[in-house]
């Protein structure tokens, strides 16, 4: 298993907003983290990359607990994380957002410029654009190939398709298939059901900060109960 | 006069933009709002005085120019030493324990600073009086104020190629626009934080170094240009080069017409801007 977690508790102050998290992601997997806005998807994101300390449980990734370490070590171990709200560095260029992931990789092996135009094409027109100019859609693709440029064995996506519209979620569907046939792993953060059945075998639900189902979107689509969970 | 008031302005505001780019820095990078500035500002100024003192006319005068370098050298590894032992440890704390450990860290520095250097003024004229004085206009007006200018302006010019051109400056950028993503992106962030503090303190302390020949370093030297710097910071915005120079441009500039117009209400002037602006565009005139 890629990444494998156990029983994370993650507090904010003393209040607690992950419970007893327990999930795995495959190597080659596209995995969801579905639930609503609020459930603790981004948490549990978050969590992994280091931004949200645990206070019990570990994280293992490639066999190795990652737990202690620093956002920068698990980056530097090859995860790569694209945000919910895509925070671009407004004032930086859309190429100065990607050369900052190369830096960070230094003389490691790094996801070319080759690669990521050939997945988003659209953003060798814009290159040169401050992040403060871009569309909702563009800065979420500058987001995406900001964490790719990490080179990463596992993506930590959150919300890639949240305000996009139906024609460039498709886009952005076949631009994750393009990204998992390169390789790279996704866990992906997202409230939508009728997105998530299309491109991921393996759903957890989230609800208020817990697991409380694992299964094929599939499953979901079919069981009422989970459908109303998940609102949509 | 005018031309003198004038030219007098701009030299006010030209240490007043050394001060504030490196609170500036500072505080965008790494979110500190550093009351121990003035500090590092009074340890370049008694470095370059001591330095001056100690070696006097017996190197060639560009030399003595030079030597004003140790205030920058001094105050950056003060800055240095004050960030690995005790600020990188308020990163995640509020303001409150910002200010209290800064302002505790003013204290010691002023202790330690009567310790080494005693309690009397220090004047270090020779490299003032080197340059003499210009005609301009018909006023005669002293060259080394226009030197500091120009060193301003120099150090101006560094920091904004450092920051838009270099990778480096385009990482501390990114710390500065949102420390967070930054941290998720994998940026080393607290060796960039160290080199942020040292880089901010240095340009302290050249300033104090440059302001020496002109006024004798005092204890209590610092205090002043803290609260100026403070003043071009709320002005200018943080974060923002261009903030920084028209917001000391202002103060610099309300200084000198203020000094000669109504001296008495000088420095009550610089607040009552301060706090219109803090009122009509809290982010300042360049801010984010």
């Amino acid at each position: 298993m890629l990444l494998n977690i156990e029983n994370l508790d993650v507090f904010i102050g003393s209040t607690q907003i992950l419970r007893n998290i327990s999930l795995g992601v495959n190597e080659g997997e596209i995995v969801c983290l579905l639930g609503r806005n609020g459930a603790g998807k981004s948490s549990i994101i978050k969590s992994i990359i280091g931004l949200y300390p645990s206070r019990s449980g570990k994280i293992t990734f490639r066999e190795k607990d990652i737990t202690p370490l620093s956002p920068r070590k698990k980056v530097l171990s090859g995860i790569g994380y694209s945000p919910e709200d895509t925070r671009i560095f407004t004032e930086l260029t859309v190429e100065e957002n990607i050369n900052l992931s190369t830096w960070v990789r230094g003389k490691g092996e790094i996801f070319s410029y080759e690669k990521i135009f050939a997945i988003f094409p659209k953003i060798k027109d814009f290159l040169d654009r401050k992040g403060l100019n871009l569309s909702g859609g563009e800065k979420k693709m500058v987001s995406i190939a900001r964490a790719l440029a990490l080179n990463p064995s596992l993506l930590l996506l959150d919300e890639a398709f949240e305000g996009l519209a139906p024609l460039v979620v498709n886009h952005f569907m076949e631009a994750l298939r393009q990204i998992r046939k390169l390789g790279v792993t996704i866990l992906l953060g997202e409230s939508n059901v009728r997105i998530v059945s299309q491109i991921t075998e393996r759903t957890y639900i989230i609800e208020r900060g817990e697991i409380i189902f694992e299964g094929h979107p599939r499953e979901i689509l079919e069981n009422e109960r989970l459908l109303k969970l998940v609102g949509k | 006069m005018w031309v003198i008031y004038t030219l007098n302005g701009l030299y006010f505001a030209a240490l007043l933009f050394l001060i504030s780019l490196g609170l500036n820095i500072i505080l965008g990078v790494m979110g500190i709002l550093n009351l121990a500035h003035g500090s590092l500002y009074a340890i370049g100024a008694f470095i370059a005085a001591w330095v001056i003192i100690a070696i006097g006319m017996k190197v060639p005068p560009f030399f003595l120019y030079v030597t004003l370098l140790s205030g920058l050298v001094l105050a950056g590894i003060v800055g240095f030493l004050m960030e690995k032992s005790l600020i990188r440890f308020m990163y995640k704390r509020t303001l409150e324990y910002q200010l209290l450990l800064t302002f505790g860290v003013l204290m010691l520095l002023e202790d330690v600073i009567k310790m080494i250097w005693g309690g009397q003024a220090y004047y270090a004229s020779a490299p003032f009086d080197l340059l003499g004085k210009v005609d301009i206009g018909g006023h005669v007006y002293p060259t080394y104020f226009l030197f500091v200018m120009a060193i301003a302006l120099i150090a101006g010019l560094f920091i904004w190629l450092f920051m838009s051109k270099t990778k480096l400056g385009i990482m501390l950028r990114a710390i500065s626009l949102d420390r967070e993503m930054a941290t998720g992106l994998g940026l080393d962030i607290n060796r960039l934080s160290t080199f942020a503090f040292v880089l901010g303190s240095g340009l302290a302390g050249l300033a104090g170094a440059l302001v020496v020949p002109t006024t004798p370093a005092l204890l209590g030297f610092g205090h002043e240009p803290l609260i100026l710097g403070f003043i071009v910071v709320v002005v200018g915005g943080l974060g923002s080069l261009k903030g920084a120079l028209v917001g000391s441009l202002l103060v610099g500039f309300t200084r000198s017409f203020g000094i000669a117009i109504f001296p008495e209400i000088e420095l009550p002037l610089l607040f009552l801007i301060a706090g219109i602006i803090l009122v009509v565009k809290p982010e300042g005139l360049f801010g984010r």
